[in-house]
């Protein structure tokens, strides 16, 4: 695993311990619930599941450089689910690559870049997606071109449980499998719902990590609000050339005592249901 | 004709010579020793195939680092074809049109032509040259689908020498391309080529009566016998050769409009949304009321076997019957001379 970069220029808190990790997450959650209360709302259960694992990664493991997104050395993070954007803009302006309250104020405007489905425009950003299914192939992609051009950078790829439905997905682990891209990892962030509802009453994803295990993947189911099991899951050294998978146990709209652990799919908050959310999370409307 | 070239004419600086001394090959091989030759100077090169057969791939060959073949995996090709190029790599993606086109299509949407990635979509049988093999292996629709997408540069090949040149100008080219190509072995356009340019068709014949406008293997090479034909029948017939469907050579189109009185599309593709479709926009677009005589499969299927030959012919794509059904449509007065559209309203 690269270290976090400690350049004096960088603004990445690599250097954070957990609790500054948590506080991170909590601003991140704040942003997302006020975005669900914007005219068109947003994706919100399937964003706020996956606030650790964004913090995690963006706040911890990878390297990158917000003041200079395209910068050549950086590692990527594509987030294959989105749907989830307004957690991605978040956690994005959380740490650094543009105004959190500029994300709120355009979120979904007209003529804005920040579009309801992840957009490449965005700061951070390297591939438009949402049509689900195409992000590990795109990530499978990035990282065989770095391993060809003799570079380290890493890919990490974010997909959705429910996505896992697409065989494109299975096509890109095949792949990746075969091609030991050991600089690939995914992670699956294991909400157990989807837009129809819950997983296993549609399509069922049982058993991720065995089948990911039998693709010929490194693969580790965690607690995905636990930053700390996260943390240690991503860094881990490599035990051999497979890539690495993390099942990352989550809850739809984690985090917003609220909704008691079934968080909406999709919420256009109302200023009320706005300051009744914050307030459930412990902060000042 | 599979293991490295050591010996004879270089591919890259006379390649008339060399597909002289190598005159069986089909365009699909001819694209491959096209493009093992460039990348020998071209570092940034990548070939990705999906189990596609073939013994000997001279590409494979020459750059086993840079050749993968992906298995039978064509949608995450396109995927990965894309997050390659964003590494810098300039990716040819090379497999069967109806797989390409259409198994892969949303990924060629989203891969290459909205972010109009540095890739490069090569596709065998093209057409219905898989013939026997059946429809299952037939790409009729593939021209009007990768045409209708912003951004996409569709290429169709009349030739072993356009191939080379279209390769080479494919690599110049910093976006998205699809080159469509047949399954079996081209004849070789006697016209001769002063320089090459994605987008600029190609007036190999001229004639004032009739305007043949085709593309790809089958048509050019279809609409140069019509063309024969239709001369010794007293009929003079200028042929040009839309090889880029997209960006099209609108100019081109209306040159012919203008310098003959009949327009007729020849191409192995459905008469609907491929070069037929785009000649009919065209002239509606730019208000000439001229009638457009569609060559080219009748929107139908070819369910049942039959060599690549006879599929042609039961859809009328061969010299004979175009320039038969040419004849037809010139003896009807208001086929050629249309009153202009304006006065029709009454």
């Amino acid at each position: 695993m690269i270290a976090a970069t400690t350049d004096a220029g960088l603004e990445c808190p690599s250097d954070d311990g957990i609790g500054a990790l948590e506080a991170h997450a909590k601003h991140i959650r704040r942003l997302i619930v006020r975005l669900a209360a914007t005219p068109t709302g947003c994706h919100l259960g399937g964003s706020l599941s996956l606030v650790e694992i964004l913090v995690a990664l963006l706040g911890r493991v990878m390297r990158t450089r917000p003041g200079n997104p395209r910068w050549e050395e950086r590692d990527h993070l594509i987030l294959s689910k989105g749907h989830a954007a307004a957690g991605l803009y978040a956690a994005l302006s959380e740490f650094g690559f543009f105004d959190p309250e500029e994300l709120v104020r355009r979120y979904n405007a007209e003529g804005s870049i920040f579009t309801g489905h992840v957009n490449a425009k965005a700061p951070g950003v390297d591939f438009s997606t949402g049509s689900l299914g195409h992000g590990l192939g795109l990530g499978t992609g990035l990282s065989l071109g770095y391993r060809l051009r003799g570079l380290g950078n890493r890919v990490y790829v974010i997909c959705g449980d429910g996505e896992m439905g697409e065989g494109s997905n299975w096509e890109a682990i095949q792949i990746a499998s075969h091609q030991r891209l050991s600089n690939l990892t995914i992670i699956i962030d294991r909400n157990r719902g989807q837009n129809d509802g819950p997983t296993e009453s549609i399509l069922s994803q049982a058993a991720l990590a065995d089948r990911l295990m039998m693709f010929g993947f490194e693969a580790i189911e965690v607690d995905g609000h636990d930053l700390r099991a996260l943390c240690n899951a991503l860094e881990a050294p490599a035990k051999g050339t497979s890539p690495r998978a993390i099942i990352a146990r989550t809850q739809k709209g984690a985090g917003v005592p609220m909704f008691k652990g079934k968080g909406p799919h999709y919420a256009v908050f109302t200023p009320e249901q706005l300051r009744r959310a914050l307030v459930s999370m412990g902060e000042v409307p | 004709m599979s293991g490295p070239q050591t010996e004879g004419a270089d591919l890259a600086s006379d390649p008339e010579a060399w597909l002289r001394e190598n005159p069986k090959l089909p365009n699909r091989q001819i694209f491959r020793h096209a493009l093992a030759r460039f990348a020998e100077q071209d570092s940034r090169l990548v070939l990705l195939e999906a189990d596609l057969g073939g013994a000997g791939d001279p590409f494979e060959a020459r750059h086993k680092s840079r050749y993968f073949n992906l298995g039978i995996c064509e949608a995450t090709m396109l995927d990965m074809a894309c997050g390659m190029a964003h590494v810098g790599h300039v990716v040819f993606a090379h497999t069967f049109a109806p797989f390409g086109a259409m198994r892969a299509c949303e990924q060629v949407r989203l891969g290459m032509a909205y972010p109009q990635a540095n890739v490069k979509l090569v596709c065998d049988y093209g057409g219905v040259s898989g013939a026997f093999f059946g429809p299952t292996h037939h790409a009729i629709e593939d021209l009007a689908i990768l045409r209708a997408m912003p951004g996409m540069t569709v290429f169709s090949p009349a030739d072993g020498l356009e191939t080379i040149l279209a390769t080479r100008a494919m690599i110049e080219h910093d976006g998205p391309v699809y080159m469509r190509l047949g399954r079996n072995r081209v004849s070789r356009l006697e016209a001769q080529r002063e320089g090459f340019a994605l987008g600029r068709a190609h007036c190999i014949r001229e004639g004032s009566d009739v305007g043949l406008i085709a593309h790809g293997e089958i048509g050019v090479s279809v609409a140069l016998e019509a063309a024969s034909r239709l001369e010794a029948q007293g009929v003079s017939a200028r042929v040009v050769n839309m090889h880029t469907l997209k960006p099209l050579d609108e100019a081109a189109i209306l040159e012919t409009a203008e310098r003959t009185r009949l327009l007729v599309t020849v191409e192995e593709h459905n008469i609907l949304g491929g070069l037929g479709g785009a000649v009919c926009e065209t002239v509606c677009a730019h208000g000439l009321g001229r009638r457009v005589l569609r060559m080219g499969i009748q929107d139908r299927y070819d369910p049942l076997a039959g060599s690549h030959e006879s599929l042609l012919l039961g859809h009328g794509l061969d010299g004979a019957s175009v320039a038969e059904r040419v004849l037809g449509s010139l003896s009807r007065p208001h086929a050629v001379a249309p009153e202009p559209v304006t006065t029709r309203r009454n």
